[in-house]
């Protein structure tokens, strides 16, 4: 009997529901193992959640559900074949993620959010004048950070506020899709922005080396980054969850201990906390790739 | 929770200063009914404040008159803020209210991480000094341009023109306050509403066919005897 196999990627997520808030407006997704037949995909949203917002946490769980879906079609682009008969190039991979993905992403969206409008539109004053698009759109709005990884690839996508933090194999900490000068007060970028495409910040990088996997990425929507006096010490809790998934058992314990720490957090930005990480278990962790791409079996 | 790592946590201060007309026309009722208004809306605000407790509730007072003056000049936290009141003294300085508050709209002195900033403008007549040019101080600033406003127009001969422009957004108009009565609800509106839409997150507007009214202005009950 063989030993069980190390997953290549350890994740962990939860969401708890801001101090006030009638309902969590945050969406969240963690699947795959990181295989290149499975990637990991990371995915955290956060409706707005006002009253101009009404319906953002619909908005948001569209949003990572299709998400999933583009990351996955983009990572079978990465691994297909392109009309020649070659693998497609990382130039036209690059391109695909900093435009196709992105407009494809929103499109998706709007055309989901509008259906889901016209299912159940809002009947309060019937002798209204009906909203136009605009309008509807805003009713949905949300925020957006999305990674995908794969063996060869690691790729991120982010619209308004929230966090991408990568810990790379030597411990320095990065914020990849950080804005360059960050919102002020709580207005962001939005899906429901006009143009929405054009705001999607992308991180590339694709994986020269496996051992130079990154091995921590963590997605937070920004109830989290708000609860920190500072934006060090925001960064020092990035460190400190790296430092407390490594130990042993680390991963349950941080497990058994996120949703308190989030209830903490959310008790100070007053919003809806979500975090999604993936850490990668140890440094031999890359050598089982080969065997994670075999095809899984239910038995 | 003491096992949490990271740095410390906080909430986010919202600023919210208070601007008021002191001139000679305020002088006798007005006056009066203002502070009373005020004094008795801070009641008002600590609630609001305790019910969004991720929101850290800090007041100031501008006063305009000949000159520009601070009357609480260090933010006070809502639950230590008491009113004292104001008195009237010569001319209606707008502009240079506006240029005080613009230097503190920077930052610093203003925090990056905060909240949006309310400006509550109180006035009953129109402004004797180059008010423009204040007003592009003020806009000039990311925490100016940002912050929620509100404009309540004391009586008939406020300048309501002045105050719309103030307020930089078409959709919003100053609250008309033409009695005790009415100063006292635009006073707690003020108080309440600006501070509740501060503290709610919104999609940046980037299309301008979509306004979004931060707040909704109540209509005033108008049967009050004592008009102004």
């Amino acid at each position: 009997m063989s030993a069980p196999e190390r997953p290549l990627w350890e994740t962990l997520e939860h969401s708890v529901q801001g101090v006030n808030k009638q309902i969590n407006q945050d969406w969240y997704v963690a699947e795959g193992s990181g295989s290149q037949g499975d990637p990991l995909i990371l995915s955290v949203a956060d409706g707005h959640g006002s009253a101009a917002h009404a319906r953002s946490h619909i908005g948001a769980r569209c949003a990572v559900d299709l998400f999933a879906v583009e990351a996955r079609r983009f990572a079978e682009l990465a691994r297909s074949e392109g009309p020649d008969g070659a693998t497609h190039s990382l130039s036209w991979l690059m391109n695909y993620a900093r435009n196709e993905l992105p407009r494809q992403l929103v499109a998706a969206w709007q055309e989901q959010v509008l259906a889901h409008w016209d299912r159940y539109p809002e009947t309060v004053n019937p002798a209204a004048e009906p909203p136009h698009k605009g309008q509807k759109l805003l009713l949905y709005g949300a925020t957006l950070v999305g990674a995908v990884l794969t063996p060869q690839m690691f790729a991120a996508w982010q619209l308004g506020d929230g966090e991408l933090t990568v810990i790379d194999a030597d411990g320095a900490i990065a914020l990849p899709l950080a804005p360059v000068e960050a919102d002020l007060g709580d207005e962001t970028e939005s899906l429901c922005s006009r143009q929405a495409w054009k705001m999607v910040r992308v991180h590339w990088a694709p994986v020269v080396a496996r051992d130079r996997t990154p091995r921590l990425v963590a997605l937070s929507t920004d109830g989290l980054s708000k609860s920190f006096a500072s934006d060090e010490g925001f960064a020092q809790f990035m460190t400190g969850l790296d430092q407390r998934l490594a130990k042993d058992g680390g991963p349950d314990d941080v497990r058994d201990a996120l949703p308190g720490w989030l209830a903490e957090a959310a008790r100070y930005s007053g919003d809806d906390t979500t975090l999604v990480a993936a850490r990668r278990p140890g440094p031999d962790a890359a050598d089982h790739g080969a065997a994670a791409d075999r095809p899984r079996s239910d038995a | 929770m003491s096992d949490i790592p990271g740095g410390p946590m906080a909430n986010r201060p919202v600023h919210f200063i208070w601007l008021l007309d002191c001139s000679y026309s305020m002088q006798g009722e007005k006056i009066g009914q203002l502070n009373y208004a005020i004094r008795e809306a801070v009641p008002e605000m600590r609630s609001v404040a305790h019910d969004n407790p991720a929101a850290q509730l800090l007041l100031r007072t501008l006063t305009f008159s000949t000159e520009a003056r601070w009357h609480h000049k260090d933010p006070v936290p809502v639950d230590d803020f008491t009113w004292q009141d104001v008195q009237v003294d010569g001319m209606t300085n707008l502009g240079e209210a506006l240029e005080v508050v613009s230097r503190e709209f920077q930052t610093p002195p203003m925090p990056q991480r905060a909240l949006k900033p309310v400006l509550a403008l109180v006035s009953d007549g129109v402004p004797t000094d180059d008010w423009k040019s204040g007003l592009r101080a003020l806009d000039a600033t990311p925490w100016g341009k940002k912050a929620v406003r509100v404009a309540i127009a004391i009586g008939a001969d406020a300048d309501r023109s002045v105050l719309q422009e103030f307020l930089g957004n078409p959709e919003l108009q100053p609250l008309d306050a033409n009695s005790p009565k009415q100063l006292a609800a635009a006073i707690r509106w003020a108080s309440t509403a600006a501070v509740k839409a501060a503290s709610q997150p919104v999609a940046a507007p980037t299309d301008a066919t979509v306004k979004q009214p931060p707040y909704a202005p109540p209509q005033l009950d108008d049967d009050d005897d004592d008009v102004w």
